[in-house]
């Protein structure tokens, strides 16, 4: 399904409906701006629509509790108070100015523009990702394309379209499509029209996006990225137990599929014991925080198993995992490691647990410098400041509680930069 | 290879006495694979079973999940033929068979088509669901598909899948021309192949408001998986339904295969539609979440073993699919053996992962 001027299309007519974009993006482009409160007031109004349960038939395939979070995330995120505040912190001033007067110089105005178009090739491993990216776009004016990742379950097209019902000028600045992800032509001709892709995913999808966009298209990257959970003098810290459980919980709930979960727990020991008798600690909080956030939906339970199975028969192959020493409970692993690399775990519960000593960390983490993002503490308060800063130098961009690694916060940036700034210019008039 | 000799020479392709024969072929396919094939040894190294000693039931042996196969190519020895998997997701696994895996699966297919009554000596007309060959095509379904044209003499073939310069196409028309013709003819019509495409078209023919009226005999053979279809597949009473609707096929003419390239045996609907465990395999359900063995009844993953092949590691494979082993005693079609019930596929592996929005542009990497 397509989604083009307002109105729904074949995936046939692809070919098309490209082409025709082609001409009425200078039309558009040349006629008007998009002012934010648009976006703005058309987001407010699906909050409300989302709180009185208008799509609560759309959210059936989602657990209960997951759909009150996200209904909670919602009435504050897409608050219009929310999204003011977003602007501001992630543009600076938004407002035109005229600078100084300086001797023997013009002065001139100074202010931010959209990029023009904005082709999203996003990631399906986050609910509402795509529909976010797009109202990020359109939140800076931009004519936004957007390629629906494969997983998605048209829940992103749907909430798209309401926009358009309630603010029908976005029409102008939305086109969506189903295109496959073999489909290169396509995905190119979509690059070639516009002035800057955004893209979610793993390195090998950047390379492959680099490969098809024309050159002077600027690509906005969000990489892919390895979250830890560093744990320091644990005796020590109060609550230790909650913290743990907090950090089994984060883990089973993401199964480890974001870029913020926790694939490595990193011990600041050099000794293996102490590695071994955390992990027979953290084995049965795991096992039961898994328990309790298991799916009831058998495929997906059996297919979670044999994605973890296959890992684990590869380990044995010297293809992944290191199968040093293992610790199994039902439906999750601790896998002891000598090395203190940041690698991706086998995911779905299963977590790689390696030794590293303070000493180390600038050295593992120079390493990793591509792949950095989140850094979960389970340490005594007083240390907390001094490793903050030891994991900030080092590279980390987000700091959290171990239970925490996943969680939103109003105000963040991503991956150490706000997107809004990333899909505008700035433009200089002389006056 | 004595044991899977004398386990592919049964008279009786469903013989519930040979469980100690069974498991003996399969202790003999073991100390075949473990000496032939490096990864394989690795693997049973790394799950703790080095030795045919090692196996007491047929639970125990190492089981390889095809999800494995289609990531790692496993060789072990000498081959004659190569078949892959059909791909529904993109990725194939390769199985090779060498002379003795082929000999015996001609000895089981003989036998088990001659049970059911598919073997037969009046010539036929053959409209097969799925791909005409083509020297760009190693699918099994493809290879198997055809050769399922030779079970009764042909007087002609027609397929709906096209080999076009833009890949296969389905081609619907051209059928409904050809049923408008057979319909006259005194030739009973057998339909093969995917079971997905065979549901297209009575819905097309039904659309069209067209039926037909096959002569006597005619059957539908289906088989190749429901691959993306199982929502339509939860509806098969709808199937039978169409079946006599748009083309007067009875529901008794209507036989199933089930099997994989990673384990081909043959698994043919009794008409109870049951797909009974003939005595060259074995099939255990695993629990979705500790993999261990399951109880008759109990949903789980589906394995299956059959000491068949040794130029590949397809002893005991894990395939994608769920399902029950029913008792078969209770069967009214007098087939004592358990049946396996195909209840759905684990939910879609394009997992996703930060790295998985992404696996989907990796598949165009090459650009």
């Amino acid at each position: 399904m397509i989604l083009f001027d307002g109105k729904t299309y074949e995936s046939s007519e692809q070919d098309r409906l490209l082409t025709e974009l082609k001409d009425r993006i200078p039309v558009i482009l040349s006629g008007k701006q998009l002012s934010p409160e648009v976006v703005v007031d058309a987001v407010d109004i699906l909050r409300e629509d989302l709180l009185k349960g208008r799509f609560d038939e759309l959210l059936t395939s989602f657990p209960k509790d997951v759909v009150a979070t996200y209904k909670k995330q919602a009435e504050a995120l897409l608050s219009k108070e929310h999204l003011h505040k977003k602007i501001a912190t992630e543009l600076g001033d938004t407002e035109e100015y005229i600078t100084d007067p300086m001797d023997g110089f013009s002065q001139i105005l100074v202010k931010k523009m959209p990029l023009g178009v904005l082709f999203h090739i996003a990631a399906g491993n986050m609910d509402f990702l795509p529909a976010y990216s797009l109202a990020e776009g359109l939140m800076t004016g931009n004519i936004n394309i957007l390629k629906l990742p494969s997983a998605d379950n048209g829940l992103s097209l749907k909430l798209i379209m309401q926009l358009i019902e309630y603010r029908p000028e976005l029409k102008d600045y939305i086109y969506v499509f189903d295109t496959a992800s073999t489909d290169i032509q396509g995905m190119r001709k979509m690059a070639e029209l516009s002035n800057a892709i955004s893209v979610w995913g793993s390195d090998m999808a950047i390379e492959a996006v680099r490969g098809l966009a024309p050159t002077g298209v600027k690509i906005i990257e969000w990489g892919q990225k390895l979250g830890f959970c560093y744990i320091s003098r644990l005796d020590e810290v109060k609550d230790a137990k909650e913290e743990l459980e907090g950090l089994a919980k984060h883990i089973a709930t993401t199964k480890q599929l974001l870029c913020s979960s926790c694939q490595v727990i990193y011990l600041d020991t050099e000794n293996p014991d102490e590695l071994r008798s955390f992990a027979v600690r953290f084995l049965p909080l795991l096992e039961k925080a898994a328990n309790e956030n298991a799916s009831e939906e058998i495929g997906v339970l059996a297919r979670d198993t044999l994605i973890s199975y296959t890992q684990r028969l590869k380990g044995y192959l010297g293809e992944e995992e290191k199968q040093e020493n293992v610790l199994r409970g039902r439906g999750v692993s601790l896998i002891l490691s000598s090395d203190s690399v940041l690698e991706l775990s086998p995911m779905m519960c299963n977590v790689l647990i390696k030794p590293l000593p303070r000493a180390k960390a600038g050295e593992v983490l120079y390493e990793s410098r591509y792949h950095l993002q989140t850094a979960g503490l389970i340490c005594p308060d007083e240390d907390r400041g001094s490793l903050a800063d030891l994991f900030t130098r080092c590279g980390i961009i987000r700091v959290t509680k171990g239970s925490d690694m996943s969680a939103y916060f109003p105000g963040e940036c991503h991956d150490g930069e706000y997107a809004l700034s990333r899909y505008v210019r700035i433009v200089n008039v002389e006056k | 290879m004595k044991l899977r000799r004398k386990l592919f020479s049964s008279k009786y392709p469903y013989d519930c006495t040979k469980s100690e024969l069974f498991l003996g072929a399969c202790r003999e396919n073991f100390d075949h694979l473990i000496t032939h094939c490096e990864d394989y040894s690795k693997i049973c190294r790394g799950l703790g079973i080095t030795s045919s000693e090692d196996i007491s039931k047929v639970e125990d042996i190492p089981v390889i999940p095809t999800m494995l196969m289609k990531q790692h190519d496993f060789r072990a020895g000498r081959y004659m033929v190569m078949a892959t998997s059909s791909g529904t997701s993109g990725k194939m696994s390769r199985v090779r068979f060498e002379f003795g895996a082929l000999w015996s699966a001609l000895k089981m297919s003989l036998k088990v088509t001659r049970y059911h009554g598919i073997i037969s000596m009046r010539p036929c007309r053959y409209i097969v669901m799925g791909y005409k060959p083509h020297r760009s095509n190693k699918t099994a379904v493809a290879k198997t598909a055809y050769l399922t044209t030779f079970l009764a003499p042909a007087l002609s073939r027609k397929f709906i899948l096209k080999h076009t310069p833009d890949g296969y196409k389905p081609d619907f028309e051209s059928i409904v021309e050809a049923l408008k013709k057979y319909e006259k003819g005194k030739a009973p019509v057998r339909f093969m192949g995917f079971p997905s495409y065979t549901f297209f078209l009575f819905r097309i023919l039904e659309e069209k408001g067209l039926s037909f009226k096959l002569p006597k005999g005619s059957k539908i053979m289906l088989g190749g998986g429901w691959k993306q279809f199982y929502q339509e597949a939860a509806d098969k009473e709808t199937f039978y339904k169409l079946a006599k609707k748009t083309l007067d096929i009875e529901e008794e003419n209507i036989v199933e295969f089930y099997g994989a390239v990673e384990h081909p045996i043959l698994y043919t609907s009794c008409p109870a539609h049951h797909f009974h465990v003939p005595v060259y395999s074995n099939i255990v359900i695993r629990d979705p979440v500790s993999l261990e063995p399951l109880e008759k009844g109990q949903t789980g993953l589906v394995n299956l073993i059959s000491p068949l092949c040794k130029a590949t590691p397809i002893l005991s494979i894990m395939t994608d699919d769920l399902g029950i082993l029913h008792d078969g005693a209770t069967c009214p079609c007098g087939v004592k053996s358990p049946y396996l019930e195909i209840i759905g596929r684990v939910a879609p592996d394009d997992i996703k992962t930060c790295a998985a929005g992404a696996a989907d542009i990796i598949k165009g990497v090459k650009v």
